[in-house]
């Protein structure tokens, strides 16, 4: 059974006068794999938030489904197996850490014993002890990012939805996410997050998904997202003059430029690549570089904003 | 139990924050104030002290009510906190409860400190205390909750200055609803449906005032007394699920 299902999901909004409507989430479909942590990208207004927001029961959908682990989506059954932790996280701010974990064990229905274990192994974890009788007002961004987990992790869910859990942090703070995420995922958890972060997506995430104006664009394994595109080559060659360069990339319709390291061509595809650097070799060339140029969740993301032609 | 638990966090907030004892140093100043109104007023100085101090307890007591009770849900989702408590298994009218259960607490805390000092101040002066003094404050008391009720209601469906308008309108108008309806002859028609129509719908307050009797020692019927707790709670229950059923779909 996934850990999330979302079935043609659309939301509506209208404004006061009812005059203009915004679709912000429109047809949208997704399955997250239990023990897979997944990125949501997209841009800002693509929908994430949104999708998020109806996952966790802040939001009504307008239609379609959503599901956690089999579970309607806006039930107390499924808010009891998922933990939230939103972007920019508020807490109440007169209270403590440690008063705060203890609060949303109560709401949780934890007993007593049961929320004290629950202080001590996610303040453990999070390093919370430092700050525990601090009141949450004069906390950082990275502090109040650390109890947005600890709260999430309260009751200890099975599925963790995080809103930009990297949004804003240094990158000190963006590692200890990352590791949590990987100390999540070999725990048995589900992690599903939105980030704008791309390089931490690629490096933590098994499977993303790029949302373009409320609809899911892309979705796959990073690893096959990142190999399915034709690679460039990057040929750097030396001996050659500058004329029998030219006509060797007019010949193969390849990019080609001339600098102090020699000659270089950009050709697309590793084949490609391998069948002109042998008639470089051939055209009495010195093959200085090979360097493929891999395609990153960058160039995919950007690809995907682009208007269709 | 979550709506303890929302109720607690609530009161524990409320208690935590300055403005509240700000507000409870004024009601105080107030009610020692009052004994310069009995000097101008010949004999009667403890009788007003005591009018003088229950309406400083209603009247505190109230914009505690409005200021709070407007801001409690409209706060929530203006701050966001609401984020990681609708999340939780818990439904959404627990959360209304549990917020308005948290500000009752703290009201009931406000009101038994301000009428400890206007007690204490009245035997100071030489003055006696009888049930009535009491009772007058435990209806001024149940008339908050109604308030309150009120000001959640539009706390979760309107901004916190409009709700405080409507809730201070209601207490106004709530104290003189008989005008609605004992209209004279000239007025007639849809206008004189509708004010009787108003007096049936908006909350009698005047039911809650029994600060003449108490600053007079008249003695008050204990009867009177359950009728008018009967009919705020009545009230209240009304308000609090017309609360309700506004957040339950409300997207936040």
């Amino acid at each position: 059974m996934n850990a999330i299902t979302v079935t043609d999901l659309h939301k509506k909004y209208r404004s006061h006068l009812g005059r203009k409507t915004a679709y912000p989430v429109k047809g949208l479909s997704f399955t997250v794999a239990p023990n897979e942590v997944f990125g949501f990208l997209g841009r800002n207004g693509a929908g994430k938030t949104t999708t998020i927001k109806i996952l966790c029961s802040l939001l009504k959908p307008t239609s379609g489904a959503a599901s956690i682990r089999g579970v309607k989506a806006q039930s107390r059954a499924a808010r009891r197996l998922i933990g939230y932790l939103p972007e920019n996280p508020y807490f109440y701010e007169y209270l403590t850490p440690r008063e705060t974990i203890d609060f949303y064990g109560r709401l949780r229905g934890l007993s007593r014993t049961a929320r004290e274990e629950q202080w001590q192994s996610i303040s453990d974890l999070l390093d919370l002890r430092p700050i525990a009788e601090r009141r949450v007002r004069g906390f950082s961004k990275g502090m109040r990012q650390r109890l947005g987990f600890g709260v999430a992790m309260v009751g200890d869910p099975d599925v963790l939805i995080l809103d930009e859990p990297m949004s804003g942090l240094d990158p000190v703070g963006r590692r200890q996410i990352r590791e949590l995420i990987h100390l999540l995922r070999e725990r048995g958890k589900t992690v599903f997050f939105s980030s704008h972060v791309l390089g931490d997506v690629e490096q933590i995430c098994d499977r993303v998904g790029i949302l373009v104006d409320g609809t899911l664009s892309t979705e796959g394994r990073v690893s096959d997202l990142l190999h399915r595109r034709v690679d460039r080559v990057e040929i750097t060659v030396g001996g050659l003059t500058e004329s029998k360069a030219k006509s060797l990339a007019k010949s193969a319709s390849v990019d080609w430029r001339r600098s102090g390291a020699g000659d270089c061509f950009v050709v697309d595809g590793l084949e490609k690549a391998n069948a002109f650097a042998q008639r470089v070799l051939g055209a009495g060339g010195v093959l200085r570089e090979f360097v493929p140029i891999k395609v990153t969740l960058e160039d995919i993301f950007m690809e995907e904003q682009e208007p269709a032609a | 139990m979550i709506v303890l638990a929302v109720a607690h966090n609530t009161f524990r907030e409320a208690v935590r924050d300055k403005v509240l004892y700000v507000l409870l140093f004024f009601s105080a100043t107030a009610i020692l104030a009052s004994k310069a109104l009995g000097w101008i007023s010949i004999g009667q100085d403890i009788k007003i002290v005591k009018d003088i101090s229950l309406a400083a307890v209603a009247l505190f007591g109230v914009l505690i009510a409005i200021f709070i009770g407007t801001n409690l849900i409209y706060k929530e989702i203006d701050k966001r906190t609401i984020y990681t408590i609708i999340c939780q298994p818990m439904r959404r009218f627990e959360f209304i409860l549990g917020k308005y259960l948290g500000l009752a607490a703290l009201l009931a805390l406000v009101t038994a400190v301000m009428t400890a000092v206007a007690s204490g101040y009245v035997l100071v002066l030489g003055g006696t205390l009888d049930a009535t003094f009491f009772l007058a404050a435990l209806l001024i008391y149940w008339e908050l909750l109604l308030l309150t009720a009120l000001a959640v209601l539009l706390s979760s469906v309107t901004s916190p200055i409009l709700g405080a308008i409507i809730v201070f309108t209601a207490f106004m108008v709530g104290h003189a609803t008989s005008i609605l309806n004992e209209l004279p002859d000239h007025i007639s028609g849809v206008t004189r449906v509708m004010m009787n129509g108003a007096y049936y719908i908006l909350p009698n307050l005047s039911n809650f005032n029994i600060r003449a009797e108490a600053a007079n020692g008249i003695v008050v019927a204990p009867s009177y007394v359950a009728w008018a707790m009967a009919y705020g709670a009545i009230y209240t229950t009304v308000l609090l699920v017309l609360a309700s059923l506004a957040f339950e779909d409300k997207d936040v």
